[in-house]
């Protein structure tokens, strides 16, 4: 066997191994969710060390028990409701403020264009707690609306610097002439940015959408009254509660990773053009 | 159709000057040619005629009224980019029609617009594609008929053949040419190719750092450079010129350069005496005995096909000479050359006397 065959082999080996490892490492722990979310409690306190399912035996009880007995039902509406919401106002400012720190001249543009990520250097941590003692003493901190202005501030920074990037390697000559031929601004960026941003535009709404649908800290910290939680504050309810039911846990999971999962397979596409797209003049 | 007119156009960008006092007439249904270096400031009066840029100082005026305070979209120009820019997610159709249908154009009218700019251009064939499955040539009509559609008052042409290939430009400059004379619009038209300048306009302009250096008809920029700016910018290859000194001696006037001098017989009296440059074009050097030649010996041939051009050293300086494509010649020869001093150019201080 030559060095170039041999060489190719350990690394075909290495490939396959390092799949295996990493595949189990992320794929377990979800097939293990799965797989206990159709169980019954008693299946599963007879039986705890059972990796398998049985077909015959699935039990969606679960997520019957969860929706309408937990109130998940109005958990799922209020998570969409924020992450949908965050999304459009993330897209739409950041689409106008990307453009305008990109194309329009105005005092402190620069300064502007580079302090767009000046407010992503605080962890959330650290804003967490002054924020709930500032909205504490003004009275609003119990609510769903608060928590998109939140996530809303979240957001924004990468947003606006993902569209920033994008929109810089637009030519401008193309904007020129939209403007020659007789649009106005907003009508530039209407009829000719944003057709033309639709891959970046998807993957901010992604990420935008990612962040505010799996957001656990602040809804945490904010929220009191069960009517207003969001999915991820009623799973840690739900795991937190006296009786301890697996398959409540394990089904309330998997309803908050799915839309996720369904929506990056959906996008996975235009996400990675978009996320690149700005590294390479096109 | 309109006439333009700059009045004083200064812009500034930071400390640099990018046009300094530009003024400028086009008359109604002139093709008339910015030509100039790279950075000289033409497109940047491209734009601010386009109001797409703001300019410092100095007013444009369309048709005899200033349009400085309009947007670009009131003043009813059309531009045609170098890049072309045209709109990556429409069709042809759509891209030809986008100014017509911001402007409300009712939708028949806008289709039977763009037919007609269409089968003018020859491209009708092509109006339900997408920009990015066009050539280059198809492309640069496409940006051409998107200007056309409109019927603005005013083009501006900034560089639109500099993207396409040799062969394709001198193809696509004739059309361009043909077209004027179809449809007798006012063009401002921007390039550095001089041969665009010369075969085109009906006025060249030559700019160099924002300044205008000459404003006239092709034929006497080429006959009469305004400086030696202009003088060394138009032609290829470009006029021989010297640094010397004009004497007068006996009633005649000669020129003393560096290792040669000329008889001017009695030309220019009234230049006097003192540090000047001139200029000769290579084709109006002639080879051959005469009353006073001078006597260079050949360096180096160039064989362009349908002429040749020696490069002969004479004095101490180098001197460009136009041969017929017949004549032969050997490096290191000595060869015998007249200068007519009619056809000299002078300038003082860089400007022509």
């Amino acid at each position: 066997m030559s060095r170039e065959r041999l060489e190719m082999a350990i690394i075909r080996i290495l490939r396959i191994m390092g799949l295996i490892i990493f595949i189990a490492i992320v794929a377990f722990p979800f097939y293990w969710m799965i797989v206990s979310s159709f169980k019954s409690l008693s299946e599963i306190l007879m039986k705890p060390a059972n990796l398998g399912l049985d077909i015959q035996k699935i039990d969606f009880h679960a997520y019957y028990e969860v929706l309408f007995e937990h109130g998940f039902l109005r958990y799922i509406s209020n998570s969409v409701y924020v992450s949908i919401v965050t999304v459009v106002l993330s897209v739409t400012l950041a689409t106008v403020g990307g453009y305008a720190v990109t194309r329009l001249r105005f005092r402190g543009q620069k300064f502007m264009s580079y302090s767009i990520l000046l407010i992503y250097m605080f962890p959330a941590i650290v804003l967490v707690v002054p924020l709930y003692v500032m909205f504490s003493r003004v009275g609003i901190r119990d609510s769903i609306n608060l928590l998109i202005l939140v996530y809303l501030a979240q957001t924004l920074p990468v947003a606006l610097y993902m569209l920033r990037s994008y929109f810089q390697t637009l030519p401008p000559e193309m904007e020129q002439a939209g403007l020659i031929d007789g649009c106005s601004r907003l009508g530039v960026i209407w009829r000719i940015v944003i057709p033309l941003s639709a891959p970046a535009l998807a993957s901010v709404a992604l990420y935008t959408f990612m962040i505010a649908w799996n957001e656990f800290l602040f809804a945490f910290m904010f929220l009191d009254t069960p009517e207003k939680f969001t999915l991820s504050r009623g799973v840690v309810q739900l795991a937190g509660s006296v009786h301890l039911s697996k398959q409540l846990v394990m089904a309330a999971s998997v309803m908050v990773t799915i839309p996720i999962l369904v929506l990056f397979l959906f996008f996975e596409r235009l996400l990675v053009r978009g996320l690149t797209a700005g590294a390479m003049k096109g | 159709m309109a006439s333009l007119t700059l009045k004083g156009i200064t812009k500034l960008f930071g400390k640099t000057v990018a046009l300094s006092g530009v003024d400028l007439h086009v008359e109604d249904g002139e093709f008339c040619v910015l030509l100039g270096p790279s950075g000289c400031g033409k497109s940047t009066l491209l734009n601010i005629i386009a109001g797409l840029i703001l300019q410092d100082e100095g007013i444009v005026i369309l048709d005899g009224k200033p349009v400085d305070r309009l947007s670009p979209r009131d003043r009813d120009v059309a531009m045609v980019f170098q890049s072309y820019a045209l709109y990556p997610h429409m069709t042809v159709a759509h891209n030809l029609g986008f100014g017509l249908r911001m402007r409300g154009v009712p939708k028949p009218a806008i289709q039977k617009r763009v037919l007609e700019s269409a089968q003018l251009l020859g491209i009708e064939d092509l109006l339900d594609r997408k920009p990015r499955e066009l050539s280059g040539g198809q492309r640069q009509r496409v940006a051409m008929g998107r200007a056309m559609v409109r019927r603005p008052r005013l083009f501006l042409l900034d560089e639109p053949l500099s993207n396409l290939d040799a062969r394709l430009r001198a193809s696509v400059r004739l059309e361009l040419k043909q077209l004027h004379h179809k449809i007798r619009s006012t063009i401002l038209y921007v390039t550095h190719d001089q041969v665009e300048a010369m075969t085109l306009g009906d006025k060249v302009v030559v700019m160099r750092n924002g300044k205008v250096h000459q404003i006239d008809q092709p034929e006497t920029i080429y006959a009469r450079p305004a400086d030696t700016f202009v003088a060394r910018f138009i032609g290829s290859p470009e006029m021989n010129l010297y640094q010397g000194r004009l004497l007068q001696k006996d009633g005649r006037s000669h020129f003393q350069g560096a290792g040669f001098s000329l008889d001017l017989g009695g030309l220019k009296p009234n230049v006097g005496q003192g540090e000047v440059e001139v200029g000769i074009r290579p084709e109006d050097i002639e080879i051959g005995q005469s009353a006073t030649p001078l006597r260079g010996k050949v360096e180096i041939i160039s064989n362009i096909g349908s002429e040749k051009y020696l490069h002969v050293s004479l004095g101490n300086v180098g001197l460009t000479v136009r041969a017929p494509k017949e004549a032969i010649f050997q490096p290191g020869q000595i060869i015998l050359l007249t200068i007519d001093p009619d056809r000299l150019h002078i300038f003082q201080e860089g400007r022509r006397i």
